[in-house]
């Protein structure tokens, strides 16, 4: 099939859009509101006007390409003057209602919106509703996600991605009009099925969605002579906060950031991955008892989502899910204990201040269970784009400082096998290096597992651990669609499976829900982190768990031995169920059916 | 009739301003008497706009008709979201006197932009008049003066031909958004705003709205029944839906005869009122026609008792089973022992008889389709003693035959016969059922028409049969059929079930109750209220209308209840403006000829799941299954919100919309 495109005779499949015949034949026309990448056509923006000529006789007829298919003989023209005036005045209307306060929006300096305004050359707005929103309450939750709908630009990406990239389902459209926008349903994290993946804020192309921010809270922290501020910093965060001062993806600035977190007063510089190695310990002896008692398969339990999704989606599973506690949470223990009394630091005044990728680590710092009378281990966690906003308001640019090293003797040596914890199948090849170790008294010889290295959403792999265990089956999600699959087949019976690393984000943390925003695309940049992921693990000297130092020392010094009775209370946890669903409220439908309109 | 002063309608200028000779044409009628007593000024809708009094306001009324619109925006697209805000303020300011520069051009401006680049049926269509007005009558916009800001009231209702199409005006659209928006609960409220039984109608409807859908001339109408079952069940099936006694409590109490969805309906609606109600039924459970009439491979009982029964006695409604009207108690003994209001609701449950040779209901191997039906439902539900075997023959064409021969294959009978007297395609059963039958292993015999039972020893053991062929069309393009001489043959039956038919019991009311029947037994009621010609009493569903669907009882016991309310809490009956507008939607057909403009992408239909032919006849298990979560957000996608504003502009205001008491109480007492 055949038709137009700016003069261009241009072939095309039945069913095919205007947008997407642009597309492939390289002709741009300015969108807003839909992301090809997670395949979200919502149709609400308006913007990607063309002016159609639909036979020779024909007037003219202005469409949207996103929406429209495309038909044969039509004349597509993208840029003549009255489109462009078009999409202006399409703009215009979208800024109308929008919260134009730039300065002060989470999404300054990198605005998906304003990109759009200048693709489309926006010249003037010259009316304003505001009611809408203007007499909006600020969310002042304390959940890690906020959501300001008077910056909502209704494109409805945050839906899309929490019900067909995540299957959670947590979001509805809510309101009217003016009022439209999105909320959780039932109204709060607690009643709805949210399990804080972040997935909705790194679509989202405003400052609609954005973490709760608490870069504020560090800054108090570093300023007050009185506080002992320690931080702890991700695997993933060094693989990609890079990126927000011009460096390409994927770049190393692990030295970078030690020297940045030092020039502002950082008291003790820690790094998570101390804490992973710590994980493996205890998650592989963990694994290695449940295998001896043929209880399978055994969930992993780093990931902070994955925890609430299996609280809140699947409490029949719990009892599947490893106890080790995440490395943020053991970094927070050990400091508060260990670190502490070697140190000789009160640790009423220490902070706990740790740097993730990641919005359910806020969440799952704050369960009662990681802390100690009320003080909770991690005291604040900050997301890489809170964490970016930190060096911008001291003044720090990474690009520009000389790298520097961990100086900390006790928490910051890390193996290869803990870098590795940062992407999908990770976790999975850290423990089978250190349960190889156990099992046969000598080291893996392919150290790099090769089975476990595909990024499909659900894989599965043999992995010969010898001895007496001989070959286990193992699976690897990320991405919580497939996660739920395979949660589905552990119930009913269909899968087979010893150990199951599950990472809610697709692409694993460094592409979790609290890494940096991108423009009109998801997790672009997955494959170049991961690739930095894997040769941080090449260049450590270490590379499995049970060889860290560090790590030695804390078991001969402190804590004794992996799944000790002390490491037991120390760095285990429990879980429970969170049941979300509720009554069916037919008097708030017919409320909100009251409100709208004239009926 | 009205003629108009001026207007556009369908693109057509019409101007008769300086002239008063010539015949200006009437494009619709019944606007001219649209309210009593109340002069009707301009009409404005998606097609156009027609001016009546030379004194209108066009300015006030666009600017009215563009508030509503905003009102009715769905906020989802900016066109539609901001632009009818910006047109309804120009205009507004226009109104009041402002005659800044351009005001005009820039209300023309956004105008076109939200016809042409909306998303929806609402943006697409809410400024068409607008542009009309300002492209052929820009002279008519002129500041309000003080007189006609008096004399000049818009009433603007918004609706959509799915919405038109429905007897009980669902807003089908907003249920749909309700389900796309994953907000499964509201679309479930948008039902039950309208009636109980959104579970079971999302089961059983016939569907006026999918044939009305224009997504039809696309790919094919949106499944909105399947939608409107997955969100009932996701209230009923998972025991989520609860209703509690109203607090406003009206010191009255009405009596409902026939728990049926028409009884019911009215019975939930006046308890959500606050007006208390006894249900009276010959029946043991509530249901009426849906229960007993309806097998369960279509319709599972819980599901039926979950929103008729449940929901009527957690309302606090009161249910007296086994009582029949006219059998023991009269409408006159009702109102003596002081009920306040009397509602009729009890059906046409009397099967009608062939009219054939030796054709007795008392003979053995004879049975109308309803007491067939009756006679299933009591031995699947109760357990009570039923057998069918041997070869079954069921004669008609309707739902009720279909339900005859799938309930019959269930039953365990050896063979099964469908005999109607014209083609397949003029079978007035819904197609789903037809196919549904043909698959279960029926048997048709089309073109063929009974004459007689053969009968031997006071039981039934065939029927004598005519073969009968289609005539020529006739002027409007209509096939008879006719029966072919010397074609009769017998087939021979161990059952024979008439199932062409329903009508009313004329046994129920005496004449001297003083409640007019027509000649079918009919209830004679206001079309439009529902009181029949004895005060105090109302009457709906196949009472009134003969046998007809369950959507069209439910609508009758909504609408019943509206009266009822009204006469009880208000001393008379009014009819609510809405209502007076869909007759006048209906009456033009204003909706019913609907096109699509320009193609949507296509978007595949969903096809709801359904257990296997070979294995559903061996159980009365239902047949449809569940759709997932991901079908119903697929299939609401699908939905192009065909929403449509229409504005009659009165010199007086009508009453206000009555909103149903439930929402917020307007008569306290």
């Amino acid at each position: 099939m055949k038709a137009h495109i700016n003069g261009k005779e241009l072939s095309f499949e039945p069913n095919e859009t205007i947008l997407e015949v642009a597309r492939k034949n390289g002709i741009f026309i300015p969108t807003l509101c839909e992301l090809n990448d997670i395949d979200h056509t919502p149709g609400t923006c308006r913007v990607c006007l063309v002016e159609v000529r639909q036979g020779e006789a024909a007037g003219l007829k202005y469409m949207t390409a996103c929406d429209t298919p495309m038909t044969e003989g039509w004349k597509i023209m993208t840029r003549t003057p009255k489109v462009q005036e078009m999409r202006q005045l399409q703009m215009e209307m979208i800024m109308a209602d929008h919260h134009q306060d730039c300065a002060s929006c989470p999404r300054n300096g990198n605005c998906e919106l304003l990109a759009t305004a200048n693709s489309v050359g926006l010249k003037q707005v010259r009316f304003h509703y505001t009611e809408g929103w203007e007499n909006l309450e600020p969310d002042q939750g304390s959940q890690p996600v906020i959501y300001d709908r008077s910056r909502c630009i209704r494109c409805q990406r945050c839906v899309a991605v929490c019900r067909t990239v995540q299957d959670v389902d947590a979001l509805e459209l809510a309101g009217w009009g003016n009022t439209a926008g999105v909320r959780l349903k039932g109204g709060s994290v607690a009643a709805s099925p949210c399990v804080t993946c972040g997935q909705c804020v790194m679509v989202c192309p405003t400052g609609a969605l954005s973490e709760r921010d608490q870069t504020q809270e560090v800054l108090d922290y570093l300023a007050d002579p009185e506080i002992v501020t320690v931080f702890q910093t991700a695997p993933a965060i060094r693989v990609g906060i890079g990126e927000e001062f011009g460096l390409p993806p994927g770049t190393n600035v692990e030295g970078q950031i030690i020297a940045a977190l030092r020039l502002m007063g950082a008291d003790i510089i820690l790094d998570t991955n101390f804490g992973a190695d710590v994980v493996i310990m205890e998650e592989g002896t963990e694994l290695l008892g449940r295998l001896k008692k043929s209880s399978r398969p055994t969930f992993t339990s780093c990931c902070p989502a994955w925890i609430n999704f299996a609280e809140k989606h699947y409490p029949q599973i719990l009892p599947l899910l490893s106890s080790t506690r995440s490395p943020q949470a053991v970094m927070g223990k050990i400091a508060k204990t260990y670190l502490a009394e070697k140190r000789g630091i009160d640790v009423q005044k220490m902070r706990m201040i740790s740097i993730m990728p990641c919005t359910a680590k806020k969440e799952e710092a704050a369960r009662p269970v990681l802390g100690e009378n009320g003080v909770p281990d991690v005291d604040i966690v900050l997301t890489m784009r809170e964490f970016a906003r930190l060096l911008r308001r001291e003044g720090i640019d990474l690009k520009l400082l000389e790298p520097s090293a961990y100086d900390d003797p006790l928490m910051s040596e890390y193996s290869g096998a803990a870098a590795i914890f940062g992407t999908t199948g990770g976790v999975m090849e850290a423990a089978v290096r250190t349960m190889y170790y156990v099992i046969n008294h000598k080291e893996l010889e392919h150290i790099e597992v090769a089975q476990l290295r595909g990024f499909e959403n659900v894989r599965s792999a043999n992995v010969n651990l010898g001895g007496e265990y001989g070959e286990i089956k193992v699976a690897m999600c990320h991405g919580l669609k497939g996660t739920r699959r395979i949660v589905e087949a552990v119930l009913d019976g269909s899968a087979d499976f010893d150990f199951i690393e599950v990472m809610a984000c697709p692409g694993g943390c460094v592409d979790g829900g609290g890494t940096l925003r991108s423009k009109k695309s998801y997790i672009p940049h997955a494959m170049k982190r991961r690739e930095t992921i894997f040769n941080i693990d090449r260049k450590t000297k270490v590379r499995q768990s049970h060889n860290n130092k560090q790590v030695q020392k804390l078991y001969a010094d402190f804590l004794d031995a992996p799944h000790s009775e002390k490491a037991h209370h120390m760095l285990h946890t429990h879980y429970s169920s969170r049941p979300c669903g509720v009554l069916a409220d037919i008097q708030a439908a017919w409320d909100e059916l009251k409100k709208q309109g004239g009926s | 009739m009205t003629t108009s002063v001026y207007g556009v309608w369908d693109g057509e200028v019409h101007d008769f301003r300086r002239t008063q000779s010539g015949e200006p044409p009437s494009v619709l009628k019944g606007l001219e008497d649209f309210a009593p007593y109340n002069k009707t000024k301009a009409f404005i809708a998606d097609r156009g706009f027609l001016v009546f009094e030379r004194d209108t306001s066009l300015v006030e009324a666009f600017s009215q008709y563009m508030a509503q619109a905003a009102r009715e925006s769905c906020g989802r697209c900016a066109p539609c979201r901001v632009g009818t805000q910006r047109i309804r303020d120009l205009l507004q300011d226009f109104s009041g006197g402002s005659t800044g520069k351009g005001i005009l051009e820039s209300v023309e401006e956004i105008a076109r932009q939200i016809t042409d680049t909306s998303l929806c049926g609402m943006g697409q269509s809410c400024a068409r008049a607008l542009l009309d007005a300002l492209q052929h009558f820009r002279s008519e916009f002129k500041p309000l003066t003080p007189a006609q800001a008096v004399f000049q009231h818009s009433f603007v209702y918004t609706t959509a031909p799915c919405i038109e199409a429905c007897p009980s005006k669902v807003d089908v659209p907003r249920y749909i958004d309700g389900v796309k928006g994953g907000k499964f609960d509201f679309a479930l409220g948008v039902v039950l705003d309208k009636y109980p039984m959104a579970a079971t109608c999302g089961r059983v409807c016939v569907r006026f709205c999918e044939t009305a859908c224009r997504r039809s001339a696309a790919e094919g109408a949106v499944g909105i029944r399947m939608l409107k079952r997955y969100a009932a069940d996701q209230a009923i099936t998972n025991d989520r839906l609860h209703f509690t006694k109203s607090p406003l409590q009206h010191n009255k109490r009405v009596a409902i005869i026939g728990a049926g969805p028409a009884g019911i309906t009215c019975a939930y609606k006046l308890l959500l009122d606050g007006i208390q109600v006894d249900v009276f039924d010959a029946q043991k459970a509530a249901g009426g026609m849906a229960s007993i009439g309806i097998p369960s491979y279509r319709l599972p009982k819980d599901v039926l008792k979950a929103e008729s029964e449940d929901i009527v006695r957690q309302l606090g409604g009161e249910f007296h089973y086994g009582r029949v009207l006219g059998q023991g108690f009269t409408v006159d003994d009702l109102l003596a022992k002081g009920y306040d209001a009397v509602f009729l609701g009890y059906g046409a449950s009397q099967g009608t008889l062939l009219g054939i040779r030796n054709e007795d209901p008392k003979l053995a191997g004879y049975a109308s389709g309803v007491d067939f039906l009756l006679k299933v439902h009591q031995h699947v539900e109760y357990g009570e003693p039923f057998a069918v075997h041997g070869d079954v023959l069921v004669v008609g064409g309707g739902n009720v035959a279909m339900d005859c021969v799938r309930s019959a294959r269930r039953m365990g009978a050896r063979s099964v016969h469908l005999i109607y007297r014209r083609t397949v395609e003029d079978m007035p059963a819904e197609r789903d059922e037809v196919l549904a039958a043909e698959h279960e292993g029926v048997i048709f015999h089309c073109l063929t028409n009974p004459s007689g039972l053969v009968v031997d020893n006071g039981r039934v053991t065939g029927v004598d049969l005519v073969r009968m062929r289609q005539t020529d069309r006739d002027a409007k393009g209509r096939r008879n059929v006719e029966a072919v001489p010397g074609s009769g043959f017998v087939m021979n039956c161990d059952l024979v079930v008439a199932a062409i038919g329903q009508q009313v019991d004329k046994n129920v009311l005496k004449p001297e109750e003083g409640i007019e029947l027509d000649r079918w037994n009919c209830i004679t009621v206001n079309p439009d209220t529902l009181e029949t010609s004895r005060k105090g009493v109302f009457a709906g569903g196949d009472c009134v209308l003969g046998p007809l669907t369950l959507v069209n009882a439910l609508d009758h016991g909504e609408r019943a209840a509206a009266s009822i309310r009204d006469y009880l809490l208000n001393g008379e009956v009014h009819i609510r403006p809405a209502r007076r507008m869909q007759n006048l939607l209906a009456r033009n057909r204003l909706l019913a000829d609907e096109c699509l403009q320009t193609m949507p992408l296509h978007k595949k239909p969903v096809t709801v799941p359904e257990l296997d032919a070979g294995e559903r006849i061996s159980h009365f298990k239902e047949v449809d299954r569940v759709i997932s979560k991901e079908m119903a957000y697929e299939e609401a996608s699908r939905c192009l919100r065909c929403y449509r504003l229409y504005s009659v502009v009165t010199e007086k205001q009508l009453p206000r919309e009555t909103p149903a008491g439930h929402r917020e109480p307007i008569f306290p007492e």
